[in-house]
């Protein structure tokens, strides 16, 4: 299961320092989510489309990430301008179209697209455990990271063993249907997922303790920040800042 | 009743394991597929059941070209594969559930899959382990209820993969009692020549991505 | 069974993301490290385990199975769905890092719910007991999480009360498939492996 799409590359954003990333993506994502009206949101988009550019990411991958974000934000097409209090633009029978909720749709998307191209272009071009290793240095709490970290690395083996269980359910068989045989048998595969995924726990762990574990991990310090990267730093911090002054105002 | 021609495969990750592989077994034949570990056999068995695709070349079974999933249907009806690891094969609670989970799937009535679970434990010498947590039973235990899985459906070819590795003698006696005198048509991958020299009538090896000899033998 | 990026409102943003400090931050507490394993474990298994869809008249949906993960992990269900929907955020942009904590409360707290209403009653009841509790969580977790996802809507604006009944009310006969499944599979599981249902003590 190739899980990581956009981690290849060598862009100026594939090489930048996993704390820098988050230290400028947060901030930079949480203020657009809560962003009002049309010039701000499209500000944000347009940084987000200028730092896609410098990841250099494949368009046709995007897009299809950006259709999956895009249906429940097309749901609110058909709802919100019709029920959103403000100036009638056209109505058609009882349902009237107003221009605030048309407005307000049309925000909200800008708003999800900005968010949803910054996050991969920002943290989709690094590999999830270089990623896990910098929120260890973020004061992110260590068990929860941990987690992450062993939640991770086992989802790759136990979609193998689905795989197989899987295929042992095709070679006798089993086709679904809207049936109790169906949901038993499915039920049956992930009561069989969990049993198994419960029992390598274990074997981790004994592993684990016959290494030495002691109850702490250590942790090998080797990010280093660069010229690049205190460049980014300042350009996004201040980018994020002026667009909340001018939010502010 | 299996035709392979000019058949190629390779792994995701590059890995060519087929270019060019002809294969072919009548009814009645009990092949022996023998190889070093990697010159895929495994994969052979899981490219005839459908469950990999080749990139090039062509597969028939039961006299026609199978070349989609619904092609495979007909196919997985007809041949039973015992997997390497009975762990990736039995996934129910209970031995009972997990023979009748085959014949459910054919479409059988309650009435006659309960027969045809107790049929086939008779057979397999596995009465009393109905009730019994599949998942809890030992590995030769777990063996002979893969195969009982897979005998449920009363299969026309078995392709079986490994069926005596690890297991202990009286445990390899038994299955080999059940295949000569239950089984008319199979194919075998084993490590053991004894295995194949007692249960083959030809004998296939495979070494990189190719057949490389081909020879009748006693059987 | 998530909401989007830039949808809902700063008050809602906030409370979710108070909410579900809290409830991680209990779940980290009983979460000593030997278990981090395990519970780590039983994530991967639940996440690959959502990845399966499941045949609904004309349609199919895919499990959610938030019930069944209260049931099994109790608290540390918070930290276990967090990362679950920090790694989908992640790799798939499903719903988001902004909504994270929405997101989270939303389907962790009916998780809790479903613990401590049929926690006891799964491990001691017998077969018909543990079936019907079993379901009962398992269509709570789905009907629970679907309540709360259209609350974080409606209190982000009232515009929203028409998508947010829509959303409601489509997962009803999805509570019916995770009842169904969380059931056979606690039956399962008591029957295989009793042991993983005592994980969350």
């Amino acid at each position: 299961m190739h899980l990581e799409e956009f981690a290849e590359g060598s862009s100026l954003l594939h090489r930048l320092d996993p704390r820098v990333k988050f230290i400028t993506l947060m901030p930079f994502i949480l203020l657009v989510a809560v962003l009002k009206g049309i010039e701000l949101p499209l500000a944000g988009l347009m940084v987000s489309l200028v730092l896609v550019s410098i990841a250099r990411l494949p368009l046709k991958k995007l897009m299809n990430r950006l259709l999956v974000v895009n249906t429940f934000v097309l749901l609110l097409w058909f709802f919100i301008p019709f029920s959103y209090p403000g100036r009638q633009l056209l109505s058609i029978g009882p349902l009237s179209l107003s221009q605030e909720g048309l407005l307000y749709v049309l925000s909200i998307t800008i708003k999800t697209n900005a968010i949803v191209l910054a996050t991969i272009a920002v943290l989709g071009t690094s590999e999830i455990f270089y990623l896990t290793h910098a929120l260890l240095h973020l004061r992110i709490p260590e068990k929860l990271v941990y987690l992450f970290f062993f939640f991770y690395r086992y989802i790759s083996v136990l979609h193998e063993e689905y795989t197989r269980l899987r295929r042992a359910m095709a070679i006798r068989c089993f086709h679904p249907k809207s049936n109790m045989h169906t949901y038993r048998s499915y039920a049956y595969l992930v009561g069989m997922l969990l049993v198994r995924s419960y029992e390598r726990s274990q074997r981790i762990y004994q592993a684990m303790l016959c290494r030495g574990f002691q109850g702490r991990f250590p942790l090998v310090r080797h990010f280093r920040m660069t010229g690049k990267d205190i460049l980014f730093l300042a350009v996004m911090i201040s980018i994020t800042i002026a667009m909340a002054i001018i939010a502010r105002w | 009743m299996i035709e392979i021609k000019d058949l190629y495969f390779e792994y995701p990750n590059g890995k060519q394991v087929f270019s060019g592989l002809d294969f072919s077994m009548k009814k009645g034949e009990k092949v022996g597929l023998i190889g070093p570990n990697g010159a895929g056999k495994t994969t052979l068995f899981h490219l005839i059941m459908g469950l990999l695709r080749p990139s090039k070349g062509e597969i028939r079974v039961f006299g026609k070209p199978r070349k989609d999933e619904k092609d495979f249907h007909e196919v997985r009806r007809r041949i039973g594969l015992l997997f390497q690891d009975s762990d990736d094969q039995l996934f129910c609670p209970t031995v009972e559930e997990d023979i009748a989970f085959g014949p459910l799937n054919l479409g059988m009535d309650n009435r006659e899959v309960q027969e045809r679970v107790h049929e086939t434990c008779k057979l397999l010498g596995l009465n009393g382990l109905e009730k019994r947590v599949t998942y809890r039973l030992s590995g030769g235990e777990k063996r002979l209820v893969a195969l009982a899985t897979v005998f449920a459906m009363r299969p026309e070819c078995y392709l079986l993969d490994e069926p005596t590795t690890g297991l202990d003698m009286e445990t390899t006696e038994r299955i080999k009692g059940f295949l000569l005198e239950h089984a008319e048509t199979y194919i075998i991958i084993s490590h053991d020549p004894e295995i194949i020299e007692e249960l083959c009538n030809r004998v296939y090896r495979l070494d990189d991505g190719k057949v490389v000899n081909n020879r009748f033998c006693s059987g | 069974m998530h909401i989007s990026e830039g949808i809902l409102s700063t008050p809602v943003l906030t409370a979710g993301a108070a909410l579900a400090m809290g409830g991680v931050a209990l779940g980290l507490k009983r979460m000593d490290y030997e278990k981090i394993p395990e519970v780590a474990v039983l994530s991967s298994a639940f996440f690959v385990a959502s990845l399966i869809h499941v045949p609904l008249g004309p349609t199919s949906v895919h499990l959610v199975l938030n019930g069944l993960v209260g049931v099994l992990l109790g608290w540390m269900a918070f930290p276990s769905i967090l990362v679950a929907l920090a790694l989908q955020a992640l790799l798939f942009q499903f719903g988001g890092f902004t909504v994270l904590g929405v997101n989270t409360f939303n389907m962790a707290a009916p998780a809790v719910a479903s613990y401590y209403l049929f926690n006891l009653l799964v491990r001691r009841g017998n077969r018909a007991v543990t079936a019907v509790a079993a379901f009962l969580s398992g269509a709570l977790g789905v009907g629970g999480g679907a309540f709360l996802i259209a609350l974080s809507l409606v209190t982000t604006g009232e515009e929203f009360l028409s998508v947010a009944r829509l959303v409601f009310l489509a997962h009803l006969p999805v509570m019916l498939i995770e009842g169904i499944i969380t059931s056979f599979c606690v039956l399962f599981l008591k029957k295989v492996k009793p042991e993983i249902l005592e994980v969350g003590m």
